[in-house]
C-alpha cells in the first residue's frame, strides 16, 4: 500500500533513489559497450519522467516537508529567531476547543454533503441512463453548474441567499414567511451544502459512464428472469458500480475535507479576511487560513495543516480497506485484475 | 405502464432542472436590475426597467478588462506548459522503460489522490521567500511539473499506439525526443484539446492561489470580481457582482457548450478508466 508514499517527506529519502540510475549507472553495466542499450532507455526514460519527479519533490514533497519543519516551531513567518518548540503545537491542535469545534464542524460536512452528492449524482444519472428523448440536452444541462468556476458559483448564491435582494428571501415572502438571514449562523451552513450539490454534474457525468458500461445482456436478462426494477437495481447496477461509487467517495471526501468555499460566500472574500466567515461555516480549511494569515501562528498553522494531511491519509486508507469487501470489481476476470490494482495502489 | 413510468422519468427531470438553471436565471436578472429596485419590496422577479448600466460600470469600476487579460495570460501559459509537460511525461510512462518505473508510476498515481489546498499554502511560503511572489514564475513552474491526472491520459493514449510507429522510427535513426515530437505529439491531438480546455479552465476559475501570491493589481478576474464591486464603506454593489460575473462565466459556459463532448468525456473518465 502505497499510502505511506504520501506522506510527504518521508518519501524524499525513497523518491530520489529511481533518479540516480539516469545519471550514475550507465557505465556499470556488464554490458561491452559503455552506451548500452538497456542504459541507454533507462536514460530516456528519466529525460521523460525525471521533470514530473523533480516538479513532485520540489513543489509537493519538499513544501511539505517545509510545513513539518514550522509545525515543530513557534514560528510567525516573519522574525527569523523561530524557536523549537517540539510537540507543543500538536498538543495545542488536540486540546484547543475553537480548532476540535471546527474540525467536528468539517466531520459534520463531509457526512452530509459527501453521501448527498453521491446520491443526487447516481439518481440523476439514473434519469438520465432511462430511454427518454433529449437526452443529451438534459445531460448538458444539468452538468452546466459544475462548469461555473467556484468564485461565480459563490457569488451567485451570494446573490441569491441575501437577506434584502436574495430570491431566496422573496419565495419565502410569496408564503407570508420572514425572510432569513441566510448567509449569517445558522443558515449559512444550508447555503454551503446547497452550493455543493449544484456543483454535482461531475459525479453524475462519471456515475452514467459507470452506468453504460454495465452489459445490457445482463439486465435482459435478469428482465426475462422477472426480476423487479428495485432487483436488478439492487442485485446488478449498483453492486457493478460500486468501484465507481467508491472512487466518487475518496476523491469527494478529499475534496470536501480542505473546501475553503465559505470564504468566498462570506462578506469579506479574501484569505485575510477569515473573520468574517460565520462560525456555523468555519471549516478546518478556514482555520487554517486565518492561523497564517490573520494571525500569523505559522507554526501552529503549519501544525494544523499536517494534522489535517494526515487524516485525509488515514481516511483514504481506511475507505480502501473497508472496500476490500464491499467493492465489486469487474465480471471480466481478464479486467478484474489490473483495475483492483489501480485501485490498491493510489 | 412503461409510457407512465417514461413521463415520471421527464416530470423529474424536468424538476431538476429548474432548479438547476434557476441560479443561472437570479444572476442574470439582478444583473439587468437598476441598483434603485434591487431592494424593491415586494422582491422584482423581473428587471421593471431592464438597464445595461451595471455590465458598463462593471467594465468600468476597474479595469475589467485588464485582468481578464491577467487571468488569460496566467491561464495560456499555464495549460500550455503543462499540457506539453504532461504528454512528454506521458510518453515516458507510457513507452520507455527504466529500473523504478513502477515506483515512479505508482508515486505519481498517489499523487492524483494528495490533497491540494493543503500543499499550497506551504508552497505558497516557500515562494514568498524565494521571492517568487508577485511573479507568473510560480505558475511556468507549476506548468512545467506537469499534472498526474493529465499524464494518466496521455500515458492511457500512448500506450495504445501501435508499437511499429516507434520502430520504423528507430531503424531511420530517430531519437526519442524526436520520436515523440514527431510523431507521438501530433498524433494525440484529442488528448492534447482535453487536456488543454481542463488546464484551462482550472487556471481560468482558480481563486486560491492568485489571491495568495498576487498584489491586487497583477491579480487575476477571479480574484478581483470576488473582491472589487464594493462601494466606499466596504458594502457589496450586488448588481455589479451580477453583471461581472455573467462576463466571467458565460465565456466558461460558451467554450463548454462548444467543446462539450471533449468535456464530458474527459470528466467520465476520470472516473477510474
Amino acid at each position: 500500500m502505497s499510502t505511506d508514499q504520501l506522506t510527504g517527506p518521508d518519501a524524499e529519502p525513497t523518491a530520489p533513489s529511481p533518479a540516480r540510475p539516469a545519471g550514475g549507472r550507465p557505465g556499470s553495466r556488464r554490458a561491452p559497450r559503455p552506451h548500452s542499450l538497456r542504459a541507454r532507455r533507462a536514460g530516456a526514460f528519466y529525460l521523460f519522467t525525471g521533470p514530473w519527479v523533480l516538479g513532485f519533490l520540489g513543489l509537493t514533497a519538499y513544501p511539505l516537508g517545509y510545513a513539518l519543519w514550522l509545525s515543530f516551531t513557534n514560528s510567525d513567518g516573519l522574525s527569523p529567531n523561530a524557536r523549537f518548540v517540539g510537540l507543543a503545537n500538536y498538543r495545542e491542535v488536540f486540546s484547543d476547543p475553537d480548532t476540535l469545534a471546527s474540525l467536528a464542524r468539517t466531520g459534520l460536512f463531509a457526512a452530509i454533503t459527501v453521501p448527498l452528492t453521491i446520491v443526487a449524482g447516481l439518481i440523476l444519472a439514473l434519469l438520465l441512463n432511462q430511454p427518454i428523448r433529449a437526452r443529451g440536452l438534459f445531460r448538458t444541462l444539468l452538468y452546466l453548474p459544475a462548469v461555473v468556476p467556484p468564485v461565480g458559483a459563490a457569488l451567485t448564491f451570494k446573490l441569491i441567499f441575501d437577506r434584502d435582494s436574495g430570491s431566496a428571501n422573496g419565495l419565502l415572502d410569496l408564503f407570508g414567511v420572514n425572510g432569513l438571514a441566510w448567509l449569517g449562523d445558522p443558515y449559512a451552513r444550508y447555503v454551503l451544502i446547497m452550493l455543493t450539490v449544484w456543483g454535482v454534474g461531475n459525479i453524475m457525468i462519471i456515475s452514467l459512464a459507470g452506468l453504460q458500461d454495465i452489459p445490457r445482456e445482463l439486465l435482459d436478462a435478469a428482465r426475462v428472469d422477472g426480476a423487479s426494477q428495485w432487483q436488478s437495481l439492487t442485485r446488478i447496477i449498483l453492486p457493478l458500480l460500486s468501484p465507481v461509487l467508491f472512487f466518487q467517495l475518496v476523491t469527494q471526501l478529499i475534496m470536501t475535507l480542505q473546501t475553503f468555499v465559505p470564504l468566498l460566500i462570506s462578506l469579506d472574500p479574501t484569505p485575510k479576511g477569515v473573520g468574517a466567515v460565520p462560525e456555523s461555516n468555519y471549516l478546518i480549511m478556514i482555520d487554517v487560513f486565518s492561523q497564517y494569515f490573520a494571525n500569523g501562528r505559522y507554526g501552529y498553522a503549519s501544525a494544523l495543516l499536517w494534522v489535517l494531511f494526515l487524516f485525509i491519509m488515514l481516511v483514504t486508507f481506511v475507505v480502501f480497506r473497508l472496500s476490500k469487501g464491499a467493492v465489486f470489481y469487474s465480471v471480466d476476470p481478464e479486467q478484474a485484475k489490473p483495475k483492483t490494482r489501480t485501485i490498491g495502489d493510489k | 405502464m412503461v409510457l407512465a413510468r417514461r413521463k415520471v422519468v421527464y416530470m423529474l427531470l424536468i424538476a431538476a432542472l429548474v432548479l438547476f438553471l434557476s441560479p443561472f436565471g437570479w444572476l442574470v436578472i439582478t444583473a439587468f436590475k437598476a441598483q434603485s429596485e434591487l431592494r424593491a419590496v415586494p422582491i422584482h422577479w423581473w428587471p421593471h426597467h431592464p438597464t445595461l448600466d451595471n455590465f458598463q460600470q462593471a467594465l468600468t469600476l476597474f479595469d475589467y478588462l485588464g485582468y481578464a487579460r491577467n487571468s488569460l495570460t496566467i491561464a495560456g501559459l499555464y495549460s500550455v506548459l503543462i499540457t506539453l509537460a504532461s504528454a512528454w511525461a506521458g510518453y515516458g510512462f507510457a513507452r520507455l522503460n527504466g529500473p523504478g518505473k513502477k515506483l515512479v508510476f505508482g508515486l505519481m498515481l498517489s499523487t492524483m489522490m494528495t490533497p491540494q489546498i493543503i500543499t499550497l499554502i506551504p508552497t505558497y511560503l516557500l515562494f514568498a521567500k524565494a521571492d517568487l511572489v508577485n511573479t507568473y514564475i510560480p505558475w511556468v513552474l507549476w506548468g512545467l511539473a506537469g499534472a498526474p491526472y493529465l499524464i494518466f491520459l496521455f500515458r492511457q493514449f500512448f500506450t495504445n499506439m501501435p508499437k511499429e510507429l516507434e520502430e520504423a522510427a528507430i531503424i531511420d535513426g530517430c531519437g526519442q525526443i524526436r520520436i515523440f515530437w514527431r510523431i507521438f505529439l501530433p498524433q494525440s491531438w484529442p488528448v492534447i484539446a482535453t487536456s488543454l480546455i481542463l488546464s484551462f479552465s482550472w487556471s481560468w476559475g482558480d481563486y486560491i492561489a492568485p489571491a495568495l501570491l498576487l498584489d491586487d493589481d497583477r491579480t487575476t478576474l477571479s480574484v478581483k470580481i470576488a473582491t472589487g464591486y464594493v462601494n466606499e464603506h466596504g458594502t457589496g454593489l450586488y448588481t455589479l457582482i451580477a453583471a461581472g460575473s455573467v462576463m466571467y462565466i458565460v465565456p466558461v459556459l460558451a467554450l463548454f457548450l462548444i467543446l462539450q463532448r471533449g468535456f464530458i468525456t474527459s470528466s467520465a473518465t476520470s472516473g477510474l478508466k
